[in-house]
């Protein structure tokens, strides 16, 4: 059920007023005890609501998207807001301009609330690692949300917002999206404009919209969707409809990776479930096919490898020079070393770290450049498996959320629980996570462009598991 | 460039140190097999030559130049002040 089309449908026949609406949302976010708020966007909010109040009265038409209440994780520019990326060093930096994505969607009208916490610059896969305190799981909260996304997916699950809208570089949508049971997609790299996302690492950061239902992922998906001359990753692409994606005829063979589902890490009850579905899915007549894939340490040491090596680079543009909270030192270079020293967490120092030592003289040949071409065997590997299957399917995560407090004590254990997502950011692929077949959801992913394909599956798949 | 740079000075953290999560992911990566390396051209071109957006220059709005002197870190008498530069 699309929450969006519900909502439009409450604003049109004036059941609700957007400002009631918007009040209402404004008021649970202020009260909620998750952490998933980084800042309000109250003023904003309610001025843009009686815009859209007084349209209605006029008995003007409203478009799907206009009233429509939603989050922003808190490492996109929006004009005038402050945009932390939960860090100590951005706490008071405000946006000079807004993200593309965003402004799409500002220019549907929908209205967004909250900046929303997350690991500071997508560092981590728990949304403990922020100034805002730990992000707490919408299902159970003593567990993490998950990250870097987390306090976006938190607020979905809550129905704090109606959708909101995240960063994936590694997992950072689908994973929150897994562990608090909503939809989250990580779209086809270069769908979605990255101008106004805070680089963490360029090659693979993806927006990323999670919502309650795939129609309303389809609904912002193509608001957001298309070329933009401010990044020239983007490309092109056309309007997904309803129409292709209700009809499920398509996929006629399922893959997924066997080594995902033998290796010793995995959960015994997110394997069973996982095979489980496998066999609803065999039972429908659809063809189901194990591939051979690169092993779970491969893949996380080559994402982690070339996302250190480009967040290092991409990081050394906050030094307190120009923005952020500078801390003065002796001399310039004092200056820029106390400042990141004291501001950055422990997590993004130990990414910085790894990322210079892998570029310097003596590692970039034997790490980093052998990073690059372990990623273009991925990808080759990738379009040989989609010439035999149309889509891939695996679980989110080898094991249910964890802990809060138990991720920061080992950060080996956390990056290997990315095992499962980052191959696909990798190969720039669509892939989404459904709150279906396992505890923490699957992920659906298709070749590159085909994220159409994957949107059709998950509307099969509500329907079979 | 004789000199020999650690990881604190390139990384402008003070007392940065390798870490020993990160290094066991990067001994991954040195035992690990690749196939011959003259397949590796995929990722070499991030965006296509053929289509770069017009070399324009495009000002930005009074808001936006507003935000960013607002951003910045220090100010005296009406000046944005930065550390000495030229001092080695």
């Amino acid at each position: 059920m699309s929450k969006i089309r519900e909502i439009h449908n409450q604003l049109i026949n004036q059941e609700i007023s957007c400002l009631e609406l918007i009040k209402s949302k404004l008021d649970v976010l202020k009260l909620n005890t998750h952490n998933t708020v980084n800042s309000l966007l109250e003023t904003f909010a309610l001025e843009a609501a009686a815009k859209v109040d007084a349209k209605i009265a006029k008995g003007e038409q409203i478009g799907l998207l206009e009233g429509i209440p939603f989050g922003v994780k808190d490492v996109f520019m929006v004009q005038g807001t402050y945009t932390t990326a939960s860090s100590n060093l951005l706490k008071k930096y405000k946006s000079p301009y807004t993200a593309t994505a965003i402004q799409k969607l500002l220019d549907a009208g929908a209205i967004p609330l909250v900046k929303e916490n997350g690991d500071s610059f997508g560092h981590g896969s728990s949304s403990e690692n922020t100034i805002f305190g730990a992000v707490k799981n919408a299902v159970n909260p003593t567990l993490v949300s998950g990250g870097s996304s987390g306090g976006s997916a938190v607020n979905v699950a809550k129905e704090y917002t109606v959708f909101s809208i995240g960063g994936d570089t590694g997992g950072s949508v689908r994973q929150p999206a897994g562990y608090n049971q909503v939809f989250g997609l990580k779209p086809t790299y270069g769908r979605i404009s990255r101008f106004g996302l805070m680089a963490y690492a360029s090659s693979t950061d993806c927006v990323g919209p999670i919502a309650t239902s795939t129609e309303d992922i389809r609904i912002v998906l193509n608001a957001m969707s298309g070329k933009d001359v401010k990044d020239q990753t983007t490309y092109a692409s056309e309007e997904i409809t309803v129409a292709n994606i209700l009809n499920t005829e398509g996929v006629k063979t399922v893959g997924y990776f066997k080594n995902f589902i033998t290796n010793e890490a995995i959960d015994a009850s997110v394997k069973a479930a996982f095979l489980a579905s496998i066999e609803k899915i065999k039972a429908k007549g659809i063809a189901v096919k194990e591939l051979d894939f690169f092993e779970s340490d491969t893949l996380v040491s080559t994402y982690y490898t070339l996302a250190m090596a480009e967040t290092a680079s991409n990081l050394s543009r906050l030094d307190g020079t120009n923005y952020g909270n500078r801390i003065e030192g002796d001399n310039l270079k004092d200056t820029y070393s106390i400042t990141r020293s004291e501001n950055f967490s422990e997590e993004t120092k130990r990414r910085i770290v790894g990322g210079n030592q892998v570029l310097s003289q003596g590692f970039s040949d034997e790490i980093y450049l052998k990073g690059l071409q372990l990623r273009d065997q991925i990808s080759k590997n990738f379009e040989k498996d989609f010439e035999q299957v149309d889509v891939i399917l695996s679980p989110v995560t080898p094991q249910a959320p964890p802990k809060i407090g138990d991720s920061l004590k080992d950060p080996l254990a956390m990056y290997l629980s990315d095992a499962y997502t980052v191959g696909f950011s990798l190969g720039q692929l669509p892939t989404l996570t459904v709150p279906q077949g396992t505890e923490t959801g699957l992920q659906i992913t298709a070749a590159k462009n085909n994220d159409e394909l994957v949107l059709k599956f998950a509307n099969f798949l509500k329907d079979t598991i | 460039m004789s000199k020999m740079m650690t990881v604190d000075v390139l990384s402008s953290i003070k007392g940065a140190q390798h870490s020993e999560a990160v290094s066991k992911l990067f001994e991954v990566i040195k035992n690990a097999n690749t196939t011959n390396s003259s397949s590796f051209n995929n990722q070499k071109q991030a965006v296509s030559l053929n289509d770069l957006r017009e070399d324009v220059v495009v000002a930005s709005s009074a808001l936006e130049k507003q935000i960013i002197i607002e951003n910045f870190p220090k100010e005296k008498n009406g000046f944005l002040v930065v550390a000495k530069v030229i001092e080695e």
